[in-house]
């Protein structure tokens, strides 16, 4: 099982690296919005799965690298390539300004903070109307860059992925688990739970940042309505839980099932989509905390880091 | 930004900020005594509020009944739903991880607020019942503000003889100090923490109806008082009951005084960064710990 896994993973990254020279534009765009939630849900899993502090508000991330990188493609003229990254930066930095005063504390703190982070953002994006736009939006030159995009943005999913794998199998991950079981028993034990966290999100906040400047890019057009729904969140959120909150590939099941379902089933009923998500939330916590593929893991003995 | 500020605009702001304390005190201490006897955040608190509001709301409208009036039963309808909520979902997370509860009180107040949005549709709807102002002393004073304000300082008023006096109140008191002393002492916590969850429904329900009259009602207008109230009991010290009143007077104050200097768009920031701010200095509250 597990010498399979490997030559499987790289068996299905090939196919995915062909297929937009097979696919056709709604496959791609599919395809790729699966990599964007995959970036997205594993990101929220890296603070909230591993260490146990819940984001209510990981869209506000994804929101402020669309803003950052919007304005440096539309005012200054940065290559979308580059002004995902500093997408990802200026994600990171506003994750140094909620998580520096709210990660000090043990407790709800940081999950109401991350509560209320959208709609001050969505101020502030139509307070700075010259920057922003306001609630008009910004528009981008027109560039189509949708097959560059698409191998980007799987980067970047593979890139999360890739990190969540590091951090599970190292003495850091080790650590941030120890934190969420038990954060008087981690401090006893030495680990300086403050930067533990705070490196945790820090880390979370990058992938929402890029994949954030690259679907602004994407789209040619943001608006504070497009880029800071609450739907953003609940969507990385119930992700990430139904795959399996705090491993490694269950965000990643999480994204592609819950994407093709709500592409085949739900898209006929969106006016339930939320109650279907807070049912799921629900069913989730109360059910099978630790996911689909912590229910796998049980039954069949898989290794727990994956 | 100038702005010359006279000694009348001032007493004006604090007025306004003082009626609207008394409603963030309120609501504030339904979230706080949910927090303190269980240890659980309710993030659905204000959709709770909300559902309180549309109550109100039809009860007026179809009814034809005074809004001030359909307060009590606001409150007695969500206290049932509280219950319902406690006794169905909630129960089973008190002890689990506080990352548990915060999940599942996230998922029922988005169930909630799109099973508004399904039965209510999002369309803004507003009871008119009393408008204008008093003219006191040079002083406006809203009607439907003052008004509210009454109701929400006699219903917190209420609520502190009933903790402070009552059987119930010293069990639910005893079961937020500690609950292994307070079951050894013969409460019956699972009871206390049922109650409590219908009661603290029922603060964010009242808050709900007496907003009716005052702001448009709309299925996501709770979203804002979960973090505000939740902001209310961090100026006020968690597990500080009485330190309510001063949070929510003091949120109220601030934002009505930030009110003169800020345009519109940036007076949704002053809270959050009043937040930060607590957080960063004081995240014991102002008055300090637990004092139940």
């Amino acid at each position: 099982m597990k010498r399979l896994l490997a030559p499987a993973l790289l068996l299905v990254l090939a196919a995915l690296a062909v297929y937009p020279t097979v696919g056709t534009g709604y496959g791609v765009r599919s395809v790729q919005q699966v990599f964007m939630w995959i970036a997205l849900a594993g990101s929220w899993n890296l603070i909230s799965g591993l260490t146990g502090y819940v984001s209510f508000g990981h869209v506000a991330f994804f929101g402020a690298g669309a803003y950052a990188g919007a304005i440096l493609v539309a005012s200054a003229g940065w290559p979308w390539p580059l002004a995902a990254l500093a997408g990802g930066a200026a994600a990171v930095g506003l994750a140094v300004v909620i998580g520096y005063p709210c990660l000090r504390l043990k407790g709800p703190y940081f999950a109401i903070a991350m509560l209320g982070l959208n709609e001050v953002l969505r101020a502030l994006v139509s307070y700075f109307e010259g920057l922003t736009g306001g609630g008009n939006g910004l528009s981008l030159p027109t560039l189509d860059a949708s097959v560059p995009i698409y191998y980007v943005m799987g980067g970047l999913a593979v890139v999360v992925t890739g990190v969540s794998w590091l951090i599970v199998t190292s003495r850091f991950g080790l650590r941030l688990m120890t934190i969420r079981e038990d954060e008087l028993a981690a401090e006893a034990m030495g680990i300086d739970t403050f930067h533990h966290k705070l490196a945790a999100l820090l880390l979370s906040a990058a992938g929402p940042g890029v994949a954030g400047a690259l679907t602004a890019r994407d789209q040619g057009y943001i608006e504070p309505i497009s880029v800071f729904p609450l739907a953003i969140t609940v969507t990385m959120i119930v992700m990430a839980l139904f795959g399996g909150k705090g491993t490694v590939f269950g965000p990643v099941l999480g994204a592609i099932v819950l994407f093709v379902a709500q592409e085949i089933v739900w898209a006929r009923y969106p006016y339930v989509h939320p109650l279907l998500f807070g049912a799921i939330i629900i069913a989730v916590v109360l059910l099978m905390p630790r996911g689909v593929l912590g229910l796998l893991q049980q039954r069949y003995r898989l290794p727990r880091t994956i | 930004m100038n702005v010359v500020v006279t000694p009348a605009m001032l007493a004006q702001v604090i007025v306004s900020g003082i009626l609207a304390g008394g409603l963030y005190a309120m609501v504030a201490l339904g979230l706080g005594l949910i927090f303190g006897v269980m240890r659980v955040i309710n993030i659905a608190h204000g959709p709770l509020l909300m559902l309180g509001a549309y109550t109100t709301y039809f009860l007026t409208t179809r009814a034809g009944i005074n809004p001030f009036l359909t307060v009590p039963v606001a409150m007695a309808a969500l206290f049932l739903v509280g219950v319902l909520l406690q006794r169905g979902l909630v129960f089973r997370v008190v002890d689990a991880p506080e990352l548990s509860s915060l999940l599942l009180t996230f998922g029922i107040s988005i169930a909630l607020v799109n099973l508004a949005q399904l039965a209510f549709t999002s369309d803004l709807r507003a009871v008119e019942y009393i408008t204008g102002a008093w003219v006191i002393g040079g002083l406006a004073v809203s009607k439907p503000r003052m008004i509210a304000f009454l109701f929400a300082a006699g219903v917190t008023a209420v609520s502190f003889v009933l903790l402070q006096r009552t059987r119930l109140g010293k069990a639910i008191r005893a079961t937020s100090q500690s609950r292994e002393v307070a079951m050894v002492c013969g409460v019956d916590v699972a009871r206390i923490h049922m109650l409590t969850f219908g009661f603290a429904s029922a603060l964010a329900a009242a808050g709900g109806a007496l907003l009716a009259v005052i702001v448009a009602i709309q299925p996501e207008m709770g979203g804002v008082w979960t973090f505000k109230s939740f902001l209310v009991i961090v100026l006020g010290g968690a597990g500080n009951y009485p330190g309510a009143l001063l949070g929510g007077l003091l949120l109220g104050l601030v934002e009505q005084i930030a009110s003169l200097f800020l345009t519109s768009q940036l007076s949704e920031v002053v809270a959050y960064v009043l937040l930060v701010l607590v957080l960063l200095v004081r995240p014991t509250g102002l008055l300090g710990g637990r004092q139940t």
